[in-house]
Formats: C-alpha cells, structure tokens, sequence
C-alpha cells in the first residue's frame, strides 16, 4: 500500500488508538508511542487486513493486547491514589471535567483485564460479545467483569466525591 | 442506564493524539530497520553497568556452585574411605583375635 493511502488510515483511526491508549495507560508519552507501534504493526500486516470492519477489530484488538503486555513487563501501576484524584466543584449531570477527570484515574486504577473491558465499553461503546471477541474472553465473563468493575467504580467514586447521586 | 455509565462514556470519549502524529508514525515506517549488532556490541551490552553486576554474579554462580559441589563430594568421599578403614581395621582385629584363641586351645589340647 502506498504511504498517502495509509497515512489516511492512520488519520482516520489514531483517535481510537491513541484514546484507548491513554486511558489504559494514563500517560501521554507512552500513549502516542504505544499508538505509534500499533500503526507500525498494522503496516506489516496490511495484506492479512480484509475489510474496514475488519480493520477496527484488529486495530482494537491489538491495541488491548499491546497495553495489557505493556502493564504486565512494566509492573506498570498508576502513580497517583485516591487522593490526587480532585474532588468536584459542584454535584452537576452536565459534563463536569473535575468529575471526568476523576472517573478516569478511577477506571485507569482498575486491573489489567477490567480496566481494558471498561474502556472497550464506554470509550467504543462495545457490547458485551464484540469485547468478548476482541479479548478472546467468555461473553459471561466479560459481563460479570464489568458488573464488578462498575461496582468498585461506584463505591470509589462515592469515597472520592461523596455524595453525588450515582 | 445509570448516571455512572454516562459519566463514563464522558469521562472516556476519544481524544486525538499530537498534530504530528501520523507525520511521526511515517517517519518511523521510513527508517531503515536497525541492523543486526554484532557479537562485539553485543558484549559491549553485557558489560555496562548494572547487566555487568549480574554478569559477575553470574559468573560468580556458576564457578562457587560446582567447585563447592566437587568439594563436599570429595569430603563426603574421604569420610566414606575412612569409616570403610575404620570398619575393615575392626573386622581384621577381630579375625586376628580368632586366629590366635584357635591357636592357644590347639596348643592345650
């Protein structure tokens, strides 16, 4: 494949990549160069690559397979606790980026597995049986994971902000 | 669905990656791959600071351990010959002391 064409790809999916990335990994730096390594694995596999749907569910799936190895060679952990995370200015519904902020240093604390699931649902609106194929994982396992992650979420965030109604 | 599900997908919506991100990911795919280093270089890694801590632990591993196995064999070995000694010193002691009451109740009779 010509470079124009796959730098077109690469435009069209780097948010994506990239924000799945970032919210596993929580910094910048090794999200771009994680994003990076990704398209640089795309571009050698381009010829397996058989449709645009085809495309999304490799990039996803290699993109969760690379953070999770990343957390697992690193024993990376996130460097912040409960108490860096700011507490809100005001009980608001409207997009309140204190409460943003928060619930992302929340989901980015959860383990390997559960934090990817959550991503995978929230961030790409996944169901249950599409992050079951990306994760090669059960569907009923994925959905008892994301019960429970959504309870420690909700009981972390209740520690942190007290008592904005969840 | 509840307030924390929206929450969430607020908290986690896409976000791009620097201006120059794809410019960065096609300058990486026209570098030429790195080449192979050699055995010297190859060495010259092994022997920086801290893998050169590991290398003379290593090193220090894998001498102690055997010259100390050779050791306790050795000893265990000249233990077993000397309680062999002990033991044939023993039986010939006794084996003599036969020898010589059969030889005094032959003279009696």
């Amino acid at each position: 494949m010509a470079l124009p064409a796959f730098a077109d790809i690469v435009r069209e999916h780097q948010g994506m990549v990239f924000s799945l990335a970032w919210h596993y990994l929580h910094d910048r730096a090794l999200a771009e160069e994680m994003a990076q390594e990704v398209f640089l694995e795309l571009y050698r596999h381009l010829g397996s690559i058989q449709s645009p749907e085809h495309l999304v569910f490799w990039l996803r799936k290699v993109a969760s397979r690379k953070c999770i190895d990343q957390t697992r060679r690193r024993a990376f952990w996130p460097k912040f606790g409960l108490d860096d995370i700011p507490e809100p200015s005001a009980k608001t519904r409207q997009a309140d980026p204190m409460l943003s902020g928060a619930l992302a240093k929340l989901v980015a604390s959860l383990p390997e597995k559960a934090r990817m699931l959550v991503i995978l649902r929230y961030q790409e609106d996944l169901d249950p049986s599409d992050i079951a194929q990306v994760l090669d994982m059960p569907v009923g396992t994925v959905k008892s994971h994301l019960q429970r992650a959504l309870g420690v979420l909700r009981s972390k965030l209740a520690r942190t902000v007290g008592e904005i109604a969840l | 669905m509840s307030n924390l599900e929206d929450d969430l997908r607020i908290a986690l919506r896409r976000e791009e990656p620097a201006a120059d991100f794809t410019e960065r990911v096609l300058a990486r795919l026209n570098q030429p791959a790195p080449a192979e280093p050699t055995w010297l270089e190859r060495l010259a890694v092994l022997m920086r600071p801290p893998r050169l801590q590991w290398v003379a632990v290593a090193m220090i591993v894998s001498v102690v351990i055997p010259a100390a196995t050779v050791e306790y064999r050795g000893e265990r070995a000249k233990q077993q010959l000397l309680v062999a000694m002990r033991v044939t010193g023993t039986k010939l002691h006794q084996a003599q002391r036969k020898v010589v009451e059969t030889g005094r109740m032959g003279t009696r009779l």
